[in-house]
């Protein structure tokens, strides 16, 4: 029962949403209709992509809380270059650098101070933030133009836009690196076990140092992401966004113990986090308890996880005892036998 | 240097004149040590020995102070525990160190470099070649202990391992588990595998091994074939060499108990660890409770104030029945526990020994803000009373030696006014002159009134402090001895299993 419940995280992640989306339709039926739910699922995209970054780390058995200050970051410098004209590609190329840079910093920060990843990225998240009021003297950066923005209504067949599209193959490709490659393999070993992956050989220190580097990326990939998307940058663009897509990673069946879960959940996740917003909507609720929901649902699943697992580990602790004592019994019938 | 020592031909590893300290205390003090290609060496020795220490320098964790390792004749540098694997050693840990989300396969095949084809091609043959069927496919979470102990093996010979250390490989394995286990190590024997075989269990090492090491303080000694020795033997070869193995006959007096009504009456009792255990400890009297490291002692002592479940049975202090009662209740009722392991459980490390030593009193010392001039008090009367060297009652707690801390521990305990008190190990890693003090310490609650059960690990500790003692042995209690027939060789002997039968009056 237990290991069912387990082994199909992902698949209760995506029955919750089609419950969400039918229980919901069955209020207000305009919800079902095909445009709603690709709106929901496109308006995703940022979340998605932040997402799976953030779920590389929990998978290692750390945490990062720095994403919404690197998105914002990445955005309000991104967004800037392309208002004064610079080329797209050399703005986004100094996002995807400033991502890097964080999450190395972030990586230092744990694998080499051994600074707690929570206290660590924390940290950083407070200084990114008074970097971009530094950075944007606390203006909005307005007037992107309208050709960068349209790139994110660009529709496959009038329903998915090339973003999405594009989260999903990141998706596709970042379940397919951590399940068939070996350093893949050593993200979900490191989380599991961290001293069993020492033993073995496993370089530790180095995978979690990749883990917040490319969670950094795609914080900064999102912050590119949301300049085309919103059209402007708020100095508090991305604040929030760590529960948003931690919450996505939990409900997508990453434990946050490490080790547990699959970038797909986190996708999933992340598309029910989207949805929630235009879910209050939809039953007459103000969109103001957003945020409560989701660290309601966040805090719900955090608790059954850790006590179905405080169940697993006292079990097994009762055995290992129960064979100890057994051994004394069986062991003097077999000397018994014996003499 | 090297060429000077000569290493015998069949040697697969050979270490000569290993060393290591740490800071001040000296745990190897100079190991040689040979394991033949194909041979199983029965490692064994009590707590503080210093097997692990060994095992570790072997695997490439820790660095020697001084000497050398050599594989098959050649000097090995062993930096890290990746060189070790390559060399073809491998350590299945107590504990097996399997990732418990990934599934048998995952857990052998990972670390490897090789294509996953090829791995996975290589362990269906091994699987066949050594006549193993398992599914490899379940998640590791799954799995009994004992085929958790299987995967590490497979790990270990996947990576071709020509030396596999076994480190208690049936402490947490049931009869017949440890049977197949046997099989299993005859197997990788006649395959040329040498095995390092670490063990508490002497009844193993006549089953198991061609050889037989015992470590004691750091140092080899005894070693030889396992057919020149009796179990008697290897026994004495796990005490001191200066014990006199004699009782301390002119001031032994065996103690009536006669019409006396125990502080602590435990009837029959189990729970997760130890089994039907039955003992009473009277008013004035030190029980020593004897035995190695799995035995059950820290499992009884923690269930019965109150931590784990009680499966059956009763616990009685001053005959009233407090049975599975919570932790405060036991306070309450004149019970207190000195935890095994101090920094785990024992002191609050970031606070100064005023508040160590009264943090179990505080009901007492307050009605709504603490008065500080009680717990000044009390705190002082302990420091004095106890000798405890510090510069004030505000020095942190993590600043003083380990005897001190012990005696603030301790003193925190008393502060309660216990009528009955478990002392865990209590002078596990100090230093003699604070050992004596923390002896006369015992000593003098005895004399208070205060009834005592002493688990021990070190037998000359129980001998030198006990009124009566008794021996644990897989969770339960194998033998009781009266104050004359305490001595380290007794004890030893029940405690590692060997049954004599002497004073067995349980």
């Amino acid at each position: 029962m237990l290991k069912k419940l387990l082994h199909s995280r992902e698949i209760t992640a995506v029955a919750f949403i089609i419950l969400m989306f039918l229980g919901v339709g069955a209020i207000n039926p305009a919800f079902l209709s095909p445009g709603n739910i690709w709106l929901c699922l496109n308006s995703s995209v940022v979340y998605t992509v932040v997402a799976v970054g953030v779920a590389l780390v929990i998978i290692t058995g750390e945490i990062d809380v720095s994403v919404g200050a690197t998105l914002g970051m990445a955005a309000a410098v991104s967004g800037s270059m392309i208002r004064d004209g610079q080329p797209w590609l050399l703005a986004i190329g100094a996002a995807l650098a400033i991502g890097l840079a964080i999450g190395l910093i972030n990586g230092f920060g744990v694998t080499v101070l051994k600074i707690p990843s929570i206290i660590m990225t924390l940290g950083i998240n407070g200084i990114v933030r008074g970097l971009i009021y530094v950075y944007t003297n606390g203006k909005w950066v307005e007037n992107i133009p309208f050709d960068f923005k349209n790139l994110s209504q660009g529709r496959l067949f009038g329903s998915i836009t090339y973003f999405y599209l594009g989260a999903i193959l990141l998706i596709v490709g970042a379940h397919l690196i951590l399940t068939r490659t070996k350093r893949g393999r050593y993200m979900a070993a490191v989380g599991d076990n961290i001293g069993g992956a020492t033993l073995l050989g496993i370089p530790v220190d180095m995978t979690k140092f990749a883990s917040f580097a490319l969670c950094g990326i795609l914080a900064a990939v999102g912050g590119a992401l949301y300049v085309s998307r919103v059209g402007f940058v708020t100095p508090i663009a991305g604040n929030g966004y760590e529960m948003k897509v931690i919450a996505a990673c939990v409900l997508g069946g990453i434990s946050l113990t490490g080790g547990v879960g699959t970038v797909l959940g986190a996708g999933v996740g992340a598309a029910i986090m989207a949805s929630i917003s235009r879910v209050l909507v939809f039953i007459g609720f103000s969109s103001n308890y957003d945020d409560t929901i989701t660290g309601v649902l966040l805090i719900i699943i955090v608790v059954s996880d850790a006590l179905i697992r405080r169940r697993a580990v006292e079990q097994a602790r009762r055995l290992r005892l129960a064979a100890r004592t057994q051994h004394a019994t069986d062991g003097e019938k077999g000397a018994a036998a014996h003499e | 240097m090297s060429e000077a020592i000569r290493l015998p031909e069949d040697a697969m590893l050979s270490v000569r004149g290993i060393t290591k300290a740490f800071g001040s205390n000296s745990v190897l003090k100079g190991i040689d040590m040979d394991i033949a290609k194909g041979s199983v060496v029965a490692l064994i020795g009590g707590n503080g020995a210093g097997k692990s220490t060994l095992v570790k320098i072997i695997m490439g964790i820790y660095q020697p102070d001084d000497g050398e390792v050599f594989l098959e004749g050649k000097a090995a540098k062993l930096g890290k525990p990746s060189a070790s694997l390559a060399a073809g050693i491998y350590l299945v840990p107590q504990e097996p160190m399997l990732f418990p989300n990934m599934t048998v396969e995952e857990n052998v095949l990972m670390g490897f470099m090789e294509k996953s084809s090829d791995l996975h091609r290589r362990l269906i043959t091994l699987l066949d070649h050594l006549g193993w069927k398992m599914d490899l496919s379940r998640k590791a979470a799954t799995l009994s202990i004992a085929e958790q102990q299987l995967v590490e093996l497979l790990r270990g010979l996947m990576r071709d391992a020509r030396l596999l250390i076994l480190d208690e490989p049936t402490s947490s394995l049931t009869f017949n588990e440890v049977q197949s286990l046997f099989k299993i190590v005859e197997d990788l024997k006649a395959k040329g595998i040498s095995i390092i075989y670490i063990t508490h269990r002497l009844t193993e090492v006549f089953q198991i091994a061609d050889r037989v090491l015992i470590m004691r303080d750091g140092m080899i000694t005894l070693n030889g074939p396992v057919s020149d020795f009796t179990r008697e033997m290897l026994v004495a070869g796990l005490l001191p060499s200066n014990v006199e193995i004699t009782n301390n006959q002119f001031s032994c007096k065996n103690v009536s108990y006669e019409g006396l009504q125990p502080a602590l009456s435990i009837e029959h009792l189990t729970g997760y660890g130890f089994s039907d255990v039955s003992l009473k400890v009277y008013p004035g009297e030190i029980l020593g409770l004897a035995g190695v490291v799995g035995a059950g002692r820290t499992e009884l002592a923690t269930t019965v104030f109150g931590r784990y479940p009680v499966i059956s049975g009763k616990v009685l202090i001053q005959g009233k029945d407090v049975t599975g009662l919570s932790t405060r209740k036991m306070l309450e009722a004149g019970l207190n526990y000195v935890a095994e392991d101090r920094f785990l459980n024992g002191i609050f490390r970031i606070s100064n020994v005023a508040a160590n030593t009264t943090a179990a009193n505080l009901d007492n010392m307050s009605k709504c803000f603490i008065n500080f001039r009680e717990e000044r008090r009390i705190t002082d009367k302990f420091i004095t009373a106890f000798r405890t060297k510090v510069t004030g009652q505000d020095q942190l707690i993590v600043s003083l030696s380990g005897g001190n801390q012990q005696k603030v521990v301790i003193a925190r305990c008393l502060s309660t006014g216990p009528k009955v008190l478990i002392l865990d190990e209590p002078t596990r890693g100090i230093d003699a002159a604070a050992r004596g003090d923390v002896y006369t310490i015992i000593e003098q609650l005895k004399e208070q009134g205060v009834a005592i059960l002493l688990i021990s690990s070190d037998m000359e500790e129980i001998v030198e402090l006990s009124d009566r003692a008794v021996t644990m042995y897989c969770g339960r209690i194998n033998h009781e001895f009266a104050k004359c027939d305490i001595s380290q060789d007794n004890l030893m002997a029940a405690a590692f299993g060997v049954a004599e039968g002497s004073a067995q009056n349980a």
